[in-house]
């Protein structure tokens, strides 16, 4: 009795604990271009612009993410931009000059049709201020990035975000769906709720377990 | 042919005395292991990379890799690793692999050009270890009935998560054999280690760790068997076993070797004094009767036994190593390695440096130390909150607050098992001998740490440790949560010994529920 009335105490605060956590609202991430901002990777001057290749748009993308430096002053309008093969915008955002403090700012972008469609990415200062962004400064290969039509050796970084707040319940069909990606073939949208499955039962198991064992002696 | 049969026949029986209780707890350690290796994407436990090309290599050429100047993975394998954004997502918190069906159809189509899977075997942080993990692990790699990378680390991986429920098995069985009358014991002490975050963590990898794990949990088991019942001949043989076991997975089993010794040496001295003499524990159905319930002379017996099952696979490699496979001497460049480390101005690290960096790792500087080697607590700070949870390859853990938690929580728990030590007192004194052996593997673990730490922190200027570096003793943990439980009144023990395991369980889910939104989320 005293083993049973424990555990359904504990198991009571952990359900708790698990609903707490998994309500938890915060803006959740939608993939990036899987460049590191380790450095400030391109220089944009005056009214320039950085285009590179595979921005790697996701579907389901509000804001892109990028590390900017402005030399200690507000930040310039900036306009981004995500093209086809075909020159044709696929998604933009703009970012009105002065809307956030330098640093990491958010550029709200519109949604696209068909993101996989975005191979190339621009970003553009609209207004007179020199900044630099952060990515990556890989040797020269074909994916540099380009500053006014000039090829760099670098890569700016973007970090893409999901619209709004989101809590993990909100999340839990997008969140299938990724738990099956990139891992062995076999696995897919049904591996998710399996672990929950094989999870729940591994705790009944215990459960009982306990329960038993206490009994034994107790 | 017969020979074969009958072994088989003893090894069945002796599976068949394992009670239901503990294949139930090996049950749910295997199932959430397996959990685990679905849960981290593929390479993200630390050293997979090195692990999985060793035993790819291995797998595809059938010797353990030459360790020379070239690239230690296969072109598969560096193709699966561009293309899971490996590189981009280690280290760095906010970066996430593969989540999106673009990313995952490039995935797919850089694997079906077909680059090969037989790499030049080039030295790495692994290649010096000892190929029976790999050698195992080849098996599943081959069963895959697929041969992309991914399904066959996934299999390799179920070969972690099984070694991992063993690992809990002997755990169960070890603590079964301390406290003979304790039902509860050891399912409270096998289930706190099978839902260890960071064990899991660790053996859901491709990883030769969960080798270690096992061998370590078995050792204490045969060898506090060999105690209770009598060093015989059979069970010099699983002594031996679970030793060679350890010796040809890790070489960071070396620094039990000494421990075990000493235990050995124990069992003998207290062993024939007189025949079959009672055990302090006078009930129960796993109370043996001690170690004189064997002769002397069969007990040294039992213990050469044991140290010829342990020595003659460990010399046969070391023959392979230095002929057949030509990997620089006898010990594959294992030793050599940890006890040469180039070191910057030529600087030479005496035993002094190597004691007071070991004693630091542990406790605070005495005033006679030369030197201060830490400007933190390794032992609050990487051992236990690295216990508590730092994942991926070390790049992320829970929030601060839960560190501060759980270093409060444990204080209360160390109080605790002091009562329970005092408590367990008669337990514990029917096999002091094999107390003070266990002491010195521990203590010559720490050892082998410290004189690796010390070693790596001069030639690199990093730090060495990690809290599974101190995942050997596992089995001493799970004494550790059973004496935690017996500071309540008899009663009450089965009770405190559940919270405990739910707690255990529920730090297990937090840290799986933290994994997914590092990688997922």
């Amino acid at each position: 009795m005293r083993v049973r009335v424990v555990i359904a105490g504990a198991l009571a605060v952990v359900v708790a604990g698990l609903l707490i956590t998994l309500s938890h609202r915060a803006p959740r991430d939608a993939g990036s271009d899987h460049i590191v901002p380790a450095m400030f990777a391109a220089t944009l001057p005056s009214a320039g612009q950085v285009c590179q290749d595979n921005p790697y748009l996701p579907p389901g993308a509000a804001t892109a993410q990028i590390l900017v430096g402005t030399y200690g002053k507000p930040v310039p309008a900036l306009q981004l931009r995500f093209l086809d093969p075909s020159g044709a915008v696929v998604s933009s955002g703009h970012l009105p000059a002065g809307a956030q403090p330098s640093g990491t700012i958010s550029i709200p972008i519109s949604p696209a049709a068909a993101p996989g469609d975005a191979v190339k990415v621009c970003l553009a200062v609209a207004g007179h201020a020199k900044i630099v962004i952060a990515g990556l400064g890989i040797p020269p290969d074909p994916t540099d990035e380009y500053v006014n039509g000039v090829e760099q050796a670098g890569r700016i970084s973007l970090v893409y975000y999901r619209a709004g707040q989101e809590s993990w319940w909100s999340l839990l069909g997008v969140l299938d769906q990724r738990f099956g990606l990139g891992k062995a073939g076999f696995f897919g949208d049904w591996t998710l709720p399996a672990c929950f499955v094989l999870l729940l039962a591994c705790w009944v198991l215990v459960v009982r377990l306990l329960i038993r064992g206490g009994a034994e002696t107790g | 042919m017969t020979g074969a049969v009958r072994v088989l026949g003893r090894l069945r029986g002796q599976l068949g005395r394992v009670p239901r209780a503990g294949w139930l707890v090996f049950l749910v350690a295997f199932v959430n292991a397996a959990v685990w290796t679905a849960v981290i994407p593929p390479f993200q436990v630390p050293d997979e990379t090195g692990h999985f090309a060793y035993a790819q290599y291995v797998a595809e050429t059938g010797k353990p890799p030459p360790q020379g100047p070239a690239p230690q993975f296969s072109p598969q394998e560096y193709t699966a690793l561009a293309n899971l954004f490996f590189f981009d997502v280690i280290g760095h918190e906010q970066e996430r692999g593969v989540i999106t069906p673009a990313e995952q159809s490039s995935l797919q189509a850089s694997l079906a050009t077909g680059p090969s899977p037989v790499g030049p075997g080039g030295a790495s942080s692994i290649t010096n270890q000892p190929p029976l993990y790999y050698a195992l692990a080849a098996i599943p790699y081959w069963l895959s009935p697929s041969n992309n990378i991914l399904d066959r680390l996934e299999f390799m991986r179920l070969l972690s998560a099984l070694l991992a429920a063993l690992t809990v098995l002997a755990t169960f069985l070890f603590v079964r054999e301390l406290f003979p009358s304790l039902g509860w014991a050891p399912i409270v002490g096998g289930l706190v280690v099978a839902f260890q975050p960071q064990f899991d963590f660790i053996s859901s990898g491709v990883q030769g760790d969960s080798l270690l794990f096992f061998a370590s949990a078995a050792t204490f088991l045969a060898l506090i068997r060999a105690y209770r019942h009598g060093l015989t001949l059979r069970r010099g043989v699983w002594v031996g076993l679970a030793t060679v076991i350890g010796l040809l997975g890790k070489l960071t089993f070396v620094a039990f070797v000494p421990g075990i010794v000493v235990c050995l040496a124990l069992i003998v001295w207290r062993s024939g004094r007189r025949s079959c003499g009672g055990s302090a524990v006078a009930s129960g159905a796993a109370v043996g009767s001690g170690p004189r319930a064997v002769t002397r002379p069969r007990a040294a017996l039992g213990a050469g036994v044991a140290a010829g099952v342990a020595a003659v696979p460990v010399a046969v490699y070391g023959l392979l190593n230095a002929t057949a496979w030509n990997r620089g001497g006898p010990t594959g460049g294992g030793f050599a390695g940890a006890a040469t480390a180039a070191l910057p101005g030529n600087k030479v690290i005496t035993l002094r440096d190597s004691l007071d960096y070991t004693w630091e790792l542990l406790f605070p500087k005495l005033p006679f130390m030369n030197h201060a080697y830490f400007g933190y607590s390794p032992v609050r700070q990487i051992f236990f909150d690295g216990a508590i949870g730092r994942f991926g390859w070390l790049d992320y853990g829970f929030p601060p607050r839960v560190y501060t938690l759980a270093q409060d929580a444990f204080a209360v728990l160390a109080v605790l098992a002091v009562i329970g030590l005092w408590r367990s007192r008669r337990e514990l004194a029917a096999v002091w001998p094999m107390v003070l052996g266990f002491a010195v593997m521990a203590a010559g673990l720490v050892g082998a740490i410290g004189f690796a730490g010390i070693r790596y922190l001069m030639s690199t200027g990093l730090p060495f440790e990690q809290a599974r570096y101190l995942f050997p003793l596992l089995a001493i943990y799970a004494v550790f949560i059973v004496l935690v439980s017996r500071a309540a009144p008899r009663r009450w023990a089965p009770a405190l010994g559940a919270a405990l395991v739910i707690l255990a369980m529920a730090h297990g889910l937090f840290a799986e529920l933290l994994t997914i939104s590092r990688y997922y989320g």
